[in-house]
């Protein structure tokens, strides 16, 4: 409570824009970490491609406000829908495939998708598109997107913690353990997977269709990144996949650790000012290798024995 | 004029061929063998290229002589993949195994980066600048040694696997390990050899890359993505399939070459892949189960 309070306040009356971008980008990368988690953390299926949902998302908006003007407000869910079609087009016959090939799977699917953003006509390929800002002062469109963000932030965890201790929410975990017998014992996996992955692609959408208007431009290598994905993947596991508090601890926790890498480097000269962003992504790897090895379970996994202690049978 | 682009087009798709097999070995050996996705195996083809570029630049060694260099050299790198980061999560889901490799791969990439730069390298090697004419076919030098040095490691490493004891205990270790290890098979050592070879082929087709292509540290995933294509064109393990498979999709990308727009290429493997994959991906942790 304390820290929403904290975080409502910051952007009310907070004075450099640096800070409030910097929040902003937090709940950006909390919603996307949410989405991503149902069907990964939750369900286990390893999506190394929630930058596809998020460009399909930031596309949609870019074409229909470069177009015609659209309103952010409009746009955004529609670029959710997008991507929840793209989802259900070439997401659902994935999930035919299970562990590691999966993981591959959506990876080269990821490598289509900027292929075709470079490619396809509507797109203008590697020119870009360029969106005009919304027509408010500076500081206060940035606390539009700051509590925008906030909120769909809050609303998606919030859904993820009901899914949590839901039937839908037991039913990935149970997909997760071991789907064939989970199939055996009547839940309907495939249904599940794909509910999980929609309602994940969905959010992701939305987090791009915002992202475009925020930004005023956007090109396929940055808004189809795999590195957004990995990004993605590795604040789950940080914090905890599929637990609904992990991402709210991993988030915070990289992107801090990826501001001080960035200051730091930068202050020491270390390897010159030119390719910090480089070690940002060693260190960031090398987080994952430690992750999986000695703490699959991430933070979550650190906190809860003791909790589980306390509350033991 | 249009027959000798033709056989121009055939031509250099054998040599593409011969090179995307050696590159793609080590995948089929490690994911056959061990069920292992190994994820950082183009990093380390990229590392081989950077190999090559560095011995040359140094020594002056020429790209044939490092890939005798990078065999033993590599061999190692992967035994210590294997004997430190595999073996922990030999234990743990196959989903932890898979962001170990991921992260690796992170992890070499972006050393790659910091060390030589995002600049596009192109081997300074007199002799790969030589062009050989026969009868109005022109074949550039470069490549067609790469492509021989591509095809001799492929028969040793297909005579190592079909004709040695040390190949019979890796077919074994990939039919049942539990078996093998009942009959007094090391599984964990071979486990590393099996890695070690992998990796050690990642990087001499790394050398063979530098001797056909520009190459740089973050485009390596493009070979992951190709290597992928001949495991699943040509199925798991066995050698002579893959190479096979290599040279099916060569001629593919030769000829497609002359067709399409050069980033169409990329589409048409990147969709033919996903859809393979979604319609075999089950065929393939199948076949795994029975192959060698």
């Amino acid at each position: 409570m304390a820290v929403l309070g904290l975080t409502v306040g910051i952007g009310l009356w907070a004075e450099g824009l640096g800070l409030l971008s910097t929040l902003t980008n937090v709940f950006l990368f909390l919603l996307l970490t949410q989405a991503w988690n149902l069907l990964g953390g939750y369900a286990g299926y390893l999506n190394l491609a929630m930058a596809v949902f998020f460009g399909v998302g930031a596309y949609t908006t870019g074409i229909l406000a470069h177009r015609g003007n659209w309103p952010p407000l409009l746009t955004a869910p529609l670029g959710g829908l997008v991507a929840v079609l793209w989802a259900a087009a070439v997401g659902v016959p994935s999930l035919r495939v299970r562990g590691p090939y999966f993981a591959v799977l959506t990876m080269i699917l990821g490598f289509l998708a900027q292929v075709l953003a470079y490619n396809v006509p509507w797109t203008r390929g590697a020119m870009g598109i360029y969106v005009s800002p919304l027509p408010w002062d500076r500081r206060v469109v940035e606390q539009f997107f700051y509590f925008t963000y906030l909120g769909l932030a809050l609303l998606v965890t919030g859904m993820a913690a009901r899914i949590q201790s839901s039937r839908f929410g037991a039913a990935l975990v149970a997909v997760r353990e071991d789907e064939v017998a989970a199939g055996v014992l009547g839940v309907r996996t495939t249904w599940v997977k794909v509910a999980a992955l929609l309602l994940g692609a969905f959010w992701a959408g939305v987090a791009g269709g915002l992202y475009t208007q925020r930004i005023g431009y956007i090109e396929p290598t940055g808004v189809f990144s795999l590195d957004i994905s990995v990004d993605v993947v590795l604040m789950a596991m940080v914090g905890g996949a599929g637990t609904w508090q992990g991402p709210l601890l991993g988030v915070p926790l990289v992107m801090l650790v990826a501001e001080l890498l960035r200051v730091g480097v930068v202050h020491l000269g270390l390897f010159g000012a030119r390719i910090p962003v480089e070690f940002n992504r060693v260190v960031f790897g090398a987080a994952l290798i430690f992750i999986a090895l000695y703490a699959p379970q991430g933070l979550m996994g650190l906190i809860r024995p003791f909790r589980g202690r306390r509350l033991g049978v | 004029m249009p027959l000798t682009l033709l056989t121009e087009a055939v031509v250099n798709g054998v040599l593409l061929g011969l090179v995307y097999a050696l590159i793609s070995v080590g995948l089929s050996l490690t994911l056959g063998v061990l069920g292992v996705v190994n994820m950082a195996h183009s990093a380390f083809v990229m590392l081989g290229s950077f190999f090559a570029l560095e011995l040359l630049l140094r020594l002056g060694a020429p790209p044939m002589l490092s890939v005798l260099a990078a065999a033993p050299l590599f061999f190692g790198v992967g035994m210590a993949v294997d004997r430190l980061l595999l073996r922990r999560t030999a234990s743990t889901s196959e989903a932890m195994g898979l962001l170990v490799l991921f992260g690796l791969m992170l992890v070499l990439e972006n050393g790659a980066i910091l060390v030589w730069t995002t600049d596009t390298r192109v081997l300074p090697w007199q002799m790969g600048q030589m062009v050989l004419a026969m009868g109005g076919l022109r074949v550039s030098f470069g490549r067609l040694l790469a492509a021989g040095l591509a095809l001799t490691m492929i028969l040793v490493l297909d005579f190592l696997l079909r004709r040695t004891l040390l190949g019979k205990v890796v077919r074994a270790v990939g039919q049942n390990p539990d078996a093998a290890a009942v009959l007094g098979v090391d599984v964990t050592r071979i486990s590393m050899v099996v890695v070690g070879a992998g990796v050690a082929t990642a990087a001499m087709g790394g050398v063979a890359v530098a001797m056909m292509f520009p190459f740089a540290p973050q485009e390596h995933l493009r070979w992951l993505a190709w290597a992928f294509l001949l495991v699943i064109v040509g199925g798991l393990g066995r050698v002579r399939n893959t190479l096979v498979a290599g040279l099916l999709v060569g001629q593919l990308e030769a000829l497609s070459g002359i067709l399409l727009p050069f980033q169409y290429v990329y589409a048409v493997v990147y969709a033919f892949l996903a859809i393979t994959l979604i319609l075999r991906g089950r065929g393939l942790q199948a076949a795994q189960e029975r192959t060698l």
